[in-house]
C-alpha cells in the first residue's frame, strides 16, 4: 500500500541530518531513561536509611559505641550516616587533644560536618543536571530536525510542475518524527528532573536538620567535659 | 564493579521502556487499515435492500394456484349433485334390475369420467402453479442481476462524479441555476475519447470549465464488464451544476 507510510519507512527515508538528530535524540533518551531509574533506587534507598538511622540514632544508643560500630565499615557508609561518622570522628580527635577549647571544637566539627553535607548533596545531585539538559533541549534539537526536513521537502515543491499535498505530506511526516522524539526525551527527563530535585531537597533538609541536631548534642558534651575535668 | 552493579537493572529498565515505545509505535501506527476495510460493507447493505422488493411478487404470485383449486372442487360436486337426482328417478320407474344395474353402470362411468377430468385439471393446474413459480423465479433472478448491475453502474457513477468534482474549478462567472450538459464518450479501458456540450449554460467560462473538468480527469474507472459498460458508460450525459459544489 503506497499511502500507508510506516514510521520506520519515515526514519529511514530521512535525510541524514534528521537522522543524525533523530539518533540523538533516541541515544538521549535513552541515558536520561537509565539515569531516571537509576536515581530513583538510588533516592529511595536514600530516604530509606535516613529513617533507618533515626530510628537507631534515636533509639537511646550510646554514641561512642554507635560510632564505633559505623567506623568499622567506613568505606561503605552513605548519606546521613557519613555525616554522623565524619561530625563525631572530627570531636573525638579534637577532645582527645589537649588544651582543645570549646568553641574550637565545636568549630572543627560544624565545618567537618559541612564538608561531609556537601559531598553527600554532590552524590545525591548526580546525574540531574544531565536531565535538566535533556528535558531543556531535546524539544529544540528535535525542532531543529523538523524545521529542516520541512525546508528540505517545501524546496523540493519548489521543483514540482503540480504542487500537491501528497507531494509535500510524507517529508512533513518525516520531520515531525523528530519534533515528537525531542518530546519523547524531553517530558520524562522534565519529569524526572523535578521530581528528583524535590526529593533531594527534602533529602539535604533531613540532613541538615540532623547535622544541626548532632551539633547541639555535641556543643553540650563539649562544655561539659571540661568543666567535667576541670 | 560498584558501577556495573549500580547500573545493569536501570539499563535493562530504560531499553525495555524504548523497545516497548517502539513497538507501540509500529503497531498502532495503522489503524487506517480498519478504517477502510469497515468502508467496504455499504455495498453488502445495498445487495440486501435489493431482496425486499422480491419477496411482493412471491406473495402475489401465491394466491393464484389458491385461487384455481376451487372452481375444481365445484366441479367435483357437479357429479354428486347428478347422483342425487338419480335415485328420485328410480322410485318412479319400474323395479327393473336391469335397468338400475344400466343406470349404475353410467353412474359409474360418469363417476370415472369426472374424476379423469378431475385428474386432469388437477395436472394441468399443478403445472400452470409451476410454470407461475418458475417465471417469477426467474423474474427475480433477472431483477436481482438487473438491481446489482444498476448498483454497479451507481458506484462507478460515483466515483466519476467525485473525480470530476474534484476536477472542477469553476469560473468566477458561474452563478446558481445555471446547468450545462456534457455528452462524454469513453472506451473500455475509460479513457475520455470526447466531451461535447450538449444544452449550452448560456455562458462560455461555465461551459468551458466543465469541459475543462471532465478532460482533465483523462481517466474515468469503469466496470470491467463489457456489458456493463456498453451499457451505461460507453456515452453518458454529464449534468454540471454550481449548486453541487456550494452543498
Amino acid at each position: 500500500m503506497p499511502e500507508q507510510l510506516s514510521v520506520f519507512e519515515l526514519i529511514v527515508n530521512a535525510s541524514l541530518l534528521v537522522q543524525l538528530v533523530m539518533a540523538l535524540l533516541a541515544l538521549a533518551s535513552l541515558v536520561s531513561w537509565v539515569m531516571i531509574f537509576q536515581r530513583w533506587v538510588f533516592l529511595r534507598r536514600a530516604s530509606i536509611e535516613v529513617e533507618d538511622f533515626e530510628a537507631h540514632f534515636w533509639s537511646g544508643i550510646d554514641l561512642r559505641q554507635f560510632y564505633g560500630e559505623l567506623e568499622g565499615e567506613d568505606a561503605t557508609l552513605n548519606g546521613i550516616e557519613r555525616i554522623f561518622v565524619s561530625g563525631f570522628r572530627e570531636f573525638t580527635r579534637l577532645t582527645d587533644q589537649s588544651g582543645a577549647d570549646a568553641d574550637a571544637v565545636m568549630q572543627g566539627v560544624q565545618r567537618a560536618m559541612r564538608i561531609a553535607l556537601n559531598r553527600e548533596e554532590a552524590r545525591l545531585e548526580t546525574h540531574l543536571p544531565f536531565l535538566a539538559t535533556v528535558g531543556s533541549t531535546s524539544p529544540y534539537v528535535g525542532l531543529f530536525g523538523t524545521v529542516w526536513g520541512i525546508m528540505n521537502s517545501f524546496r523540493s515543491l519548489a521543483n514540482m510542475s503540480q504542487a500537491t499535498l501528497a507531494s509535500v505530506a510524507p517529508g512533513i511526516s518525516e520531520a515531525l518524527v523528530a519534533t515528537a522524539m525531542g518530546l519523547f526525551a524531553a517530558i520524562p527527563a522534565v519529569i524526572g528532573y523535578n521530581r528528583f530535585s524535590a526529593r533531594v531537597e527534602s533529602l539535604m533538609k533531613g540532613y541538615e536538620a540532623f547535622a544541626d541536631e548532632l551539633t547541639t548534642i555535641l556543643h553540650r558534651a563539649a562544655h561539659a567535659t571540661p568543666a567535667q575535668s576541670e | 564493579m560498584y558501577w556495573i552493579r549500580q547500573y545493569t537493572y536501570p539499563l535493562i529498565l530504560a531499553i525495555g521502556v524504548h523497545v516497548l515505545a517502539g513497538w507501540l509505535l509500529v503497531s498502532g501506527w495503522a489503524p487506517q487499515k480498519q478504517v477502510s476495510q469497515s468502508i467496504k460493507p455499504p455495498v453488502v447493505m445495498a445487495s440486501l435492500v435489493v431482496f425486499e422488493p422480491q419477496v411482493k411478487p412471491q406473495r402475489v404470485a401465491k394466491p393464484k394456484p389458491k385461487a384455481k383449486p376451487k372452481p375444481e372442487l365445484k366441479s367435483a360436486n357437479v357429479p354428486s349433485a347428478e347422483v342425487k337426482v338419480k335415485p328420485k328417478v328410480q322410485p318412479s320407474s319400474a323395479l327393473d334390475d336391469a335397468v338400475r344395474q344400466r343406470e349404475r353402470l353410467a353412474e359409474e362411468a360418469a363417476r370415472a369420467r369426472a374424476e379423469a377430468a378431475r385428474q386432469a385439471r388437477l395436472a394441468r393446474l399443478s403445472q400452470l402453479a409451476q410454470t407461475a413459480m418458475e417465471q417469477v423465479m426467474a423474474d427475480e433472478v433477472a431483477q436481482a442481476q438487473a438491481g446489482s448491475v444498476e448498483q454497479i453502474a451507481q458506484s462507478y457513477r460515483l466515483g466519476i462524479y467525485e473525480l470530476v468534482r474534484q476536477n472542477w474549478s469553476r469560473p468566477p462567472s458561474a452563478r446558481n441555476g445555471m446547468s450545462a450538459k456534457l455528452l462524454v464518450e469513453l472506451i473500455p479501458t475509460g479513457e475520455v475519447v470526447s466531451v461535447s456540450v450538449v444544452t449550452s449554460s448560456g455562458n462560455v467560462a461555465f461551459d468551458r470549465s466543465a469541459e475543462q473538468a471532465v478532460r482533465r480527469s483523462r481517466r474515468f474507472e469503469v466496470p470491467l464488464d463489457n456489458g456493463v459498460f456498453e451499457a451505461h458508460f460507453r456515452s453518458f450525459y454529464f449534468l454540471f451544476q454550481p449548486e453541487d459544489l456550494l452543498r
